[in-house]
């Protein structure tokens, strides 16, 4: 139950602690979506069971921070959580590329997707330069979700021995 | 209980997307402001979000402050190099209308009596306890003459002694050396004046009987062919009548301070050198 509040705790962290500097670092012009990352990498690494509180956490928590539609992030970080662990296993999770270009894809996917039901539900029509911008963000995490996993795998080491 | 534990993550799973899309639906239909969780996890993020932005906007404030103070570094050093630019700017300016003054005196002086000028400038001192000399930046390739006269405004000062070709030596009235015959303006007494170091210049030989006050003006008496008659050589300061012998003892302060003298005129007519 500890393991559960922590988790719960630490995504709150995480969520405050991204939007707070991704509106330092880069204005508002986009969002650095770490909590994403950690979703892949709850994904790639961790348990089951885990994984999926500490994603509902994460995209529940965003949803409320965020202003978005309750349960919309939840929703897709679920899908991308659900992808990320069933693909694990058909792909090598320990190389970086497969990492960048993974959490690529699944930052693109993503914003997609919620471009997609803001237009299905809200009827928001999409921008021109929506792409652009969806584009710039997907290859930045992708850039960074390497890195990202090479500290938390250092983590592991260093706090378990072992990889988490 | 079998089916519970075989499929607990699947169910879990099912349970947690049937969760999400419930939470959707009924945002979308009673609108998102409705929504009880919305308010309970913004009150539970509210506390670490201004911990967070203290913190970062701290951050911001000192970054901020620090470039606020390169800037005004930057800043002083420009205005601090400046001011000294213009303190050099007006001790010139300052300096030049200091020289305009001393040159208009000296010329007040040429324009009244027609004689002929030279004027120089002080280059040098000798202030020694028996010598009060000066070294002018004239000399004979300029017209200058042994024992011509030298004025600075608003009277006499001395003579040439050593005038060599560039640079000529002046004997200040109040060296020990000098010796030159005055009268008391006033009642036309004659005596002689003579240099006394540091405590000016001396009138002597003049009778305990002769009325010379405080205050009375001393002038060039034109005897003995090198000074003019009736220029300003000083002041009485002091009469002594109580000393033993036949004669006053009478101090004289010259018109010109000598330590803050800088341009001079020498009276360069020829009647006034000594071959």
């Amino acid at each position: 139950m500890l393991h559960y509040l922590s988790l719960f705790i630490l995504a709150i962290l995480l969520i405050v602690l991204q939007s707070t500097v991704t509106d330092l670092i880069f204005s508002s012009y986009f969002m650095f979506e770490m909590s994403l990352v950690v979703v892949i990498y709850a994904g790639f690494r961790l348990e089951m069971m885990k994984g999926l509180v500490l994603t509902f956490f994460l995209g529940l928590i965003l949803d409320c921070v965020s202003g978005s539609v309750p349960g919309l992030l939840s929703f897709i970080y679920l899908i991308v959580f659900l992808c990320c662990f069933f693909i694990s296993d058909f792909l090598d999770t320990e190389k970086n590329h497969v990492i960048a270009l993974f959490s690529f894809i699944c930052v693109f996917l993503k914003e997609i997707m919620l471009q997609a039901f803001y237009y299905l539900a809200f009827d928001v029509g999409l921008r021109p330069y929506v792409f652009a911008v969806i584009f710039t963000q997907s290859l930045v995490v992708g850039l960074i979700a390497p890195i990202f996993f090479y500290v938390m795998d250092r983590a592991g080491i260093f706090l378990y021995e072992k990889k988490v | 209980m079998f089916f519970l534990k075989k499929y607990k993550i699947i169910i879990f799973i099912g349970a947690l997307l049937v969760s999400a899309l419930i939470m959707i639906s009924y945002s979308l239909k009673f609108g998102a402001e409705q929504s009880f969780l919305k308010k309970v996890a913004l009150e539970t993020v509210a506390p670490v979000y201004k911990i967070f932005n203290g913190s970062i906007q701290g951050v911001q404030h000192a970054w901020g402050n620090y470039f606020l103070l390169v800037g005004i570094q930057e800043e002083n050093q420009t205005l601090k190099k400046k001011i000294n630019e213009l303190k050099a700017v007006i001790v010139s300016y300052r300096e030049g209308y200091l020289e305009a003054q001393r040159l208009k005196k000296l010329l007040s002086i040429t324009d009244r009596y027609p004689y002929h000028f030279t004027a120089a400038r002080v280059i040098g001192r000798e202030q020694a306890t028996l010598f009060r000399t000066i070294l002018i930046n004239k000399g004979s390739s300029d017209g200058l003459k042994n024992g011509m006269p030298v004025m600075a405004y608003p009277g006499l000062i001395g003579r040439l002694i050593d005038v060599s070709r560039n640079v000529s030596r002046v004997l200040l009235f109040i060296d020990e050396n000098s010796h030159v015959d005055a009268i008391v303006q006033r009642n036309r007494i004659q005596g002689i004046i003579s240099g006394a170091g540091s405590r000016g210049m001396t009138l002597k030989y003049i009778p305990k009987t002769q009325d010379v006050q405080k205050g009375d003006v001393i002038i060039s008496s034109g005897m003995g062919g090198i000074f003019p008659k009736g220029w300003l050589i000083g002041q009485v300061i002091s009469v002594d009548r109580q000393n033993d012998g036949l004669f006053l003892k009478i101090d004289v302060a010259p018109f010109v301070d000598l330590s803050k003298l800088e341009e001079l005129l020498i009276l360069s007519s020829a009647e006034t050198a000594i071959e």
